[in-house]
């Protein structure tokens, strides 16, 4: 599989609309043209091998199904994952001759779909970055009465930014690096140690996107038994999420009718004080 | 008093515009400095444009909205509507200065940023992309396009609304968020997230090891995976994901680095033969 110019552009458009700031929206952008999984139906449409791609756009949104962004903070870049990374992805597991939706195939999507989104972080740093540029001649338009000149702030000029820094490295790298990918089959032997280690991290590194989310909503130890029952359902019984999600929403009910009761007819200490433990940190907020 | 006829009232038209601002337009020219506050501006130029006829009352009504300004964009749309309600009422004369409506963003953006990660991106679409990967297992392009199509209708439709219900109620639409009964609500999604992402985890990642110790008579006498499972299936992947918070939450390592030392923890295993994929060309 190779990439040509014209399908290289095509991605990079795809980079511009999705990635922070996303040209198309948060939630159209960001999060829908952005998803990997979305991302994965829209490169096996323009590289021509659907399957392939649903295939890798399923493994990589494993790693990233907790993109959660706290105050604007990134540890990966959707355009460098979903149109950089899965396109390599793609090109990488066809020239090593793998089944597209063997696991083997889904952890190396995993390994170069992270790496590259990591890496990746340079750019969306870059357009935020350049976007301040627009920002002062918004600044200027704001102090000079020209109000009128801050839709094409918010709407127009953030296009030079993903001109520079999304829509070319995306073509670049896409064009020029199938064809590295493509060398690396002779240079790294599957049953080596370096393409051993990189299977076996793609199938851990959901772990920590996992774990990511783990860390929002983990306050103490007591907080893990719900992530672990939840586990068990699916792991030992063998429920699937829709079902897990109906069993939850009986302790949500649950829990939030021993909230209510404990917080309105009795309120000492001893019976407000579990109600109350938790949400300290949001209180806080609150005021 | 004014009669009903002065009073100025902004239309559908106005609020259906200002709202399609905000939600093709939050984050287009984000920058880690001032992140949503041209976002912000941008939607409140129609709502402005309406309710002051005369450009200089226009230029000195925006100057409210140039406060820094950052939240969850899909949760946040009902800050969009709140302000838009205080600007009709500020344009009538009530007494509502520039500072009571920073204030009220400023007081609302925090708390609406923390509910809506939760919410949102930690509980509805964990749960939706759960679904999604399961109807794409294969290849098949269903899920995905389920995803598309249930996802944008939810995020349109539902900000929409949340636009709507600010402007009609002011600040009292997010009232329930922040009291009593907002923590008892947000305590009980929590309990949803949790479960559905312990469920996520379970359906889709697999850690397993590929140690097995042979006699002599080269039978295998321990199989590792196998003794696992019989104590709980899928330990191997708890332990990993608890590994990896305690890096992140506990010892403040960033993920980055969590995965690079994944790296090397697969390396070592690999060497030692804890760890196969068994693949070959």
């Amino acid at each position: 599989m190779t990439i040509s110019w014209f399908q290289a552009a095509i991605l990079g458009v795809f980079a511009c609309l999705c990635s922070n700031s996303c040209m198309a929206g948060q939630a159209v952008g960001n999060y829908t043209i952005g998803r990997p999984l979305v991302g994965g139906l829209v490169c096996g449409i323009i590289l021509g091998n659907l399957q392939l791609g649903i295939a890798c756009g399923v493994a990589m949104q494993l790693v990233y199904i907790a993109l959660v962004t706290p105050g604007g903070t990134v540890s990966a870049d959707v355009r460098a994952i979903s149109y950089i990374g899965i396109p390599l992805a793609m090109v990488a597991i066809s020239s090593q001759g793998l089944n597209p939706l063997g696991g083997g195939a889904a952890n190396l999507a995993k390994s170069v779909g992270t790496l590259v989104g990591t890496v990746g972080t340079v750019l969306y740093y870059a357009v935020a970055t350049m976007n301040l540029v627009w920002q002062s001649f918004g600044w200027k338009d704001v102090h000079n009465g020209k109000i009128d000149k801050l839709t094409a702030v918010n709407f127009g000029w953030p296009w030079i930014s993903h001109a520079l820094f999304s829509f070319l490295p995306t073509m670049l790298l896409t064009y020029y690096g199938a064809t590295a990918v493509t060398a690396l089959r002779s240079a790294l032997p599957m049953d080596g140690i370096a393409m051993k280690t990189l299977f076996t991290v793609g199938g851990m590194l959901p772990c920590v996107g996992i774990a990511i989310l783990l860390r929002q909503i983990v306050g103490k130890a007591a907080d893990f038994i719900p992530f672990l029952v939840g586990f068990t359902l699916a792991a030992s019984l063998h429920l699937n999420l829709v079902s897990v999600t109906v069993v939850s929403l009986l302790f949500a009910v649950i829990i939030y009718e021993i909230e209510m009761s404990g917080s309105n007819n009795t309120p000492s200490k001893d019976s407000a004080a579990p109600a109350d433990g938790p949400s300290d940190d949001d209180d806080e907020e609150d005021i | 008093m004014e009669t009903t006829n002065d009073m100025k009232k902004l239309d559908h038209k106005t609020l259906t515009k200002s709202f399609h601002r905000w939600f093709w337009g939050a984050l287009t020219c984000f920058s880690q400095e001032h992140m949503q506050t041209f976002g912000y501006m941008a939607s409140m130029l129609p709502i402005l444009r309406k309710l002051y006829p005369k450009h200089d009352d226009q230029v000195k009504a925006i100057q409210a909205y140039t406060a820094f300004f950052n939240t969850n964009p899909m949760l946040g749309t009902v800050i969009v509507g709140v302000t838009a309600s205080m600007e009709q009422a500020r344009a009538n004369g009530k007494e509502i200065d520039g500072e009571t409506i920073n204030d009220m963003r400023a007081g609302l953006m925090g708390p609406i940023a923390g509910i809506g990660d939760s919410l949102i991106d930690g509980t509805l679409i964990p749960i939706l992309l759960g679904i999604s990967l399961g109807m794409s297992t294969g290849g098949s392009p269903v899920g995905a396009i389920f995803y598309i199509v249930a996802w944008v209708l939810m995020a349109y439709f539902g900000q929409r609304f949340l636009y709507f219900r600010g402007y009609r109620f002011g600040d009292q639409a997010v009232s329930f968020l922040v009291g009593k009964q907002g923590a008892a609500v947000r305590h009980a999604i929590g309990i949803v997230g949790s479960m559905v992402v312990g469920g996520v985890l379970a359906s889709w990642v697999n850690v397993t090891t590929s140690l097995k110790l042979r006699g002599a008579d080269g039978k295998v006498f321990l199989n590792l995976q196998d003794k696992l499972n019989s104590i709980y299936p899928g330990l191997l992947t708890v332990l990993v994901t608890l590994f990896c918070w305690w890096l992140m939450a506990k010892k403040h390592v960033s993920a980055i680095w969590t995965m690079l030392l994944l790296v090397v923890v697969s390396l070592v295993g690999v060497l030692v033969g804890f760890f196969n994929p068994g693949l070959s060309y």
